[in-house]
């Protein structure tokens, strides 16, 4: 079992609106860097299309709707999905209030086979670049070192508001009403 | 040359993106037994676009070319190297050999080659580059501005964008976005017809009509108080008065150019234009290429008096082989008889070739590249190319060896090419007024040239349909609605040719034009290049289409 958190983590990616050039940068890093399971979609809102994000909610749906207990919290506050644990239900997806954990991400499928071919399918979730991050506190997530535009930010609310960027949309903090347990 | 050796921190040696003047590092990773992916700066503020993200996976593709074939009743059938090349010195005895080169190679590859031609009394050398941007680059060329570094950009107080440049190199548009955050009545001046993702972040829009980017340029360049012998006359001068104003009392202007294809017959006066506006304005000029060594390779041609690619196609005497690029595609041709191609993964060209070879990627090949702002970088290979897989200089090497030429040795240490400076200003011909729908053809981020590579990529190919943008107003007077399929078929002498496309509303774009992605081959086959080899020309321009359900 691993160690679980109920901290959520501190530091997530954040965009600037007004940098953001819609070049989908952040969406190919992903894509190419986890065995083609995206987990980076676009939005269109009149003009502008933005890359959504996993939000990393401090109340975090996804995490509480799972039944298989594959979606968990893990030791540095990241919400993250654990491989072997995944039955491949959707609950998660269908949980998500921000639409980033999705059969379908920025066009392509985020819904793959499981490696051991017995437990399904999986959906493709954030986890920050844990392969990264975990061990080099200085590293970013591979779609904010792809971002071409500096767009992209990891960083905490604090440290964005010093940058001058105001930020807008927070992470569901309440009970979510998938909440099972 | 000046060549230095870029390496990492650690023993590893970074390589660089070639995909565009940016010059983004890559770190290439094992993904798999023979896959690969790029791997990103741990760094924030790295960058790295789609198309370079998709090298990696592309160095191990499984449609890769790794041997020569024949085609044989339609059928390609393998051979060996020495039958292949064989084929072609036989098949050119007597009337000589054409060699179209990729102009997205390492200096040293065009001067190895363009050395061992000008040994080869039989064979002629053409560097294939695109032709608006050849023009364009020919036109800054003899303005005499100063090209820009990305840190030089940032130093600008105003900015002029011809053509969607954020698209051809997104990274340039974090110095752009870098100064509006300081100052943010920073003038940022965007001439795009097809209302790119540079237009998105414009203080001074000015959407010419499709084909009069050089009227609108004119325009803004009078309104700016500087003296200009082109004509602005099919122009709304208002709208660019608010723009000239804005940008007359800058110190220091940055003037980024990306030549599209089929937007305009006038690149090289757009050229010459927008670099004698940044010399005006104390500032320079960044263009924004295909590649990041089209300038060198516009040097290398003008260096080596290599025949333009309009007499290379026109000529159908000799037997034409193409080495890393894709002709046909990029040129929206069907059919022009090649004997040969060589190219990583299959394109048109190597599709309607009787032989096909297969070539290292460029970024396979080690060697020097021109980045942004004219700085010269020995750049390491990404890998090596599979083995036995040479390098255009190598096959070439190898068909003038058969062909019973000399193969001259290349001297390492080239001098520094000069720019060019007696480009011949050809005078564009005046574009009839377009009247219905205009097709335009947009830039992509995620596709270099026409897709010939980046199409490979899995990321790429999952994409949908090509997107159709139109303005809400014509989507309505058509009667189709966003996301709808729908059909787009040329309305001219191209009758017959279509495409289906999915529709995207695009409510900066203005009605009468619609916009499919330049780097699809199919897209740029709907408006084929017009080739003039008396004249020397290979122009495309807006052309009529229609759009139905």
């Amino acid at each position: 079992m691993p160690t679980t958190s109920t901290q959520p983590v501190v530091k997530r990616v954040l965009i600037d609106m007004d940098r953001c050039i819609e070049c989908r940068s952040c969406a190919a890093a992903c894509y190419y860097s986890h065995a083609d399971m995206p987990a980076v979609d676009f939005a269109r809102s009149g003009v502008a299309m933005l890359p959504v994000i996993c939000r990393q909610c401090k109340s975090a749906p996804c995490v509480d709707a799972c039944p298989a207990e594959a979606m968990v919290r893990d030791e540095s506050g990241v919400a993250r999905r654990l491989l072997f644990r995944c039955i491949g239900c959707g609950s998660c997806a269908r949980a998500c209030p921000f639409g980033v954990i999705s059969t379908k991400l920025s066009g392509v499928s985020a819904w793959v086979k499981s490696p051991d071919r017995i437990s399904g399918h999986q959906v493709a979730k954030c986890d920050l670049c844990a392969d990264r991050t975990e061990t080099d506190s200085e590293a970013v997530p591979r779609c904010v070192a792809a971002c071409p535009s500096g767009a992209l930010m990891f960083a905490d609310e604090h440290e964005a508001e010093k940058l001058g960027v105001e930020v807008y949309g927070g992470r569901t903090s309440g009970q979510h009403p998938y909440k099972r347990r | 040359m000046a060549a230095t050796v870029e390496t990492t921190a650690s023993t590893k040696t970074a390589s660089r993106c070639t995909l565009c003047p940016a010059g983004c590092q890559l770190q290439p990773t094992a993904a798999g037994p023979d896959a690969w992916r790029v791997e990103y700066p741990a760094a924030e503020s790295a960058g790295l676009c789609p198309r370079g993200s998709t090298l990696g996976e592309l160095l191990g593709h499984r449609r890769r070319i790794l041997l020569p074939g024949q085609r044989v009743g339609g059928q390609l059938r393998q051979v060996g190297q020495a039958a292949a090349v064989k084929e072609i010195v036989n098949a050119a005895a007597g009337k000589g050999l054409t060699i179209l080169l990729a102009g997205n190679l390492p200096s040293e590859q065009i001067a190895a080659v363009a050395e061992t031609c000008r040994a080869w009394p039989e064979a002629n050398l053409s560097i294939v580059i695109e032709p608006a941007e050849q023009q364009m680059l020919l036109g800054l060329e003899a303005s005499g501005a100063k090209y820009l570094t990305d840190a030089e950009l940032a130093q600008c107080d105003g900015f002029v964008i011809i053509g969607d440049a954020f698209a051809a190199n997104p990274r340039c548009s974090r110095a752009i976005l870098d100064c509006r955050k300081t100052n943010p009545r920073t003038p940022i001046v965007v001439i795009d017809s097809a209302s790119g993702l540079a237009s998105k972040f414009a203080t001074h829009r000015l959407s010419p009509p499709a084909g009069m980017e050089l009227q609108a340029l004119a325009a803004l360049v009078s309104a700016a108080g500087i003296e200009t012998d082109e004509s602005s006359d099919r122009f709304d001068r208002a709208s660019a008065a608010s723009a000239g104003a804005a940008i007359a009392g800058c110190k220091r202007l940055g003037v980024l150019l990306a030549a599209q294809y089929g937007r305009s017959n006038a690149w090289q006066s757009i050229g010459r234009l927008a670099g004698r506006l940044a010399n005006a304005r104390p500032g320079g000029v960044a263009p924004q290429t295909d590649s990041a060594n089209t300038l060198v390779a516009v040097r290398l041609a003008a260096k080596y008096q290599t025949i333009p690619l309009a007499k290379a196609l026109a000529d159908t005497s000799t037997v034409r082989i193409a080495l890393g690029c894709d002709v046909l595609g990029m040129l929206g041709l069907d059919d022009n008889d090649f004997f040969a191609a060589a190219a990583p993964l299959p394109n048109r060209t190597t599709d309607a070739a009787r032989v096909v070879l297969p070539m290292a990627m460029a970024c396979e090949l080690g060697g020097t590249h021109m980045f942004a702002g004219e700085q010269a970088c020995c750049v390491a290979p990404l890998l090596p190319g599979p083995l036995g897989v040479l390098s255009p200089a190598e096959l070439v090497g190898e068909l003038a060896k058969a062909a019973g030429a000399a193969v001259p040795a290349v001297p390492a240490g080239d001098s520094p090419l000069k720019r060019v400076d007696s480009a011949d200003l050809k005078a564009a011909a005046p574009l009839a007024e377009a009247s219905g729908l205009t097709l335009l053809l947009g830039r992509q981020t995620w596709h270099a040239g026409c897709g010939e590579l980046t199409a490979w990529g899995s990321w790429q190919a999952a994409q949908e349909l090509p997107e159709l943008r139109l303005s809400p107003a014509e989507a309505q007077k058509i009667g189709v609605e966003n996301l709808a399929t729908v059909t787009v078929e040329v309305s001219s002498s191209q009758a017959g040719r279509s495409l289906q496309a999915r529709v995207r509303l695009d409510p900066t774009l203005s009605p009468g034009i619609a916009v499919l992605p330049e780097a699809c081959a199919a897209a740029r086959a709907l408006n084929p290049s017009e080739i003039n080899g008396q004249a020397g020309t290979v122009t495309a321009v807006p052309v009529g289409v229609s759009v139905s359900h």
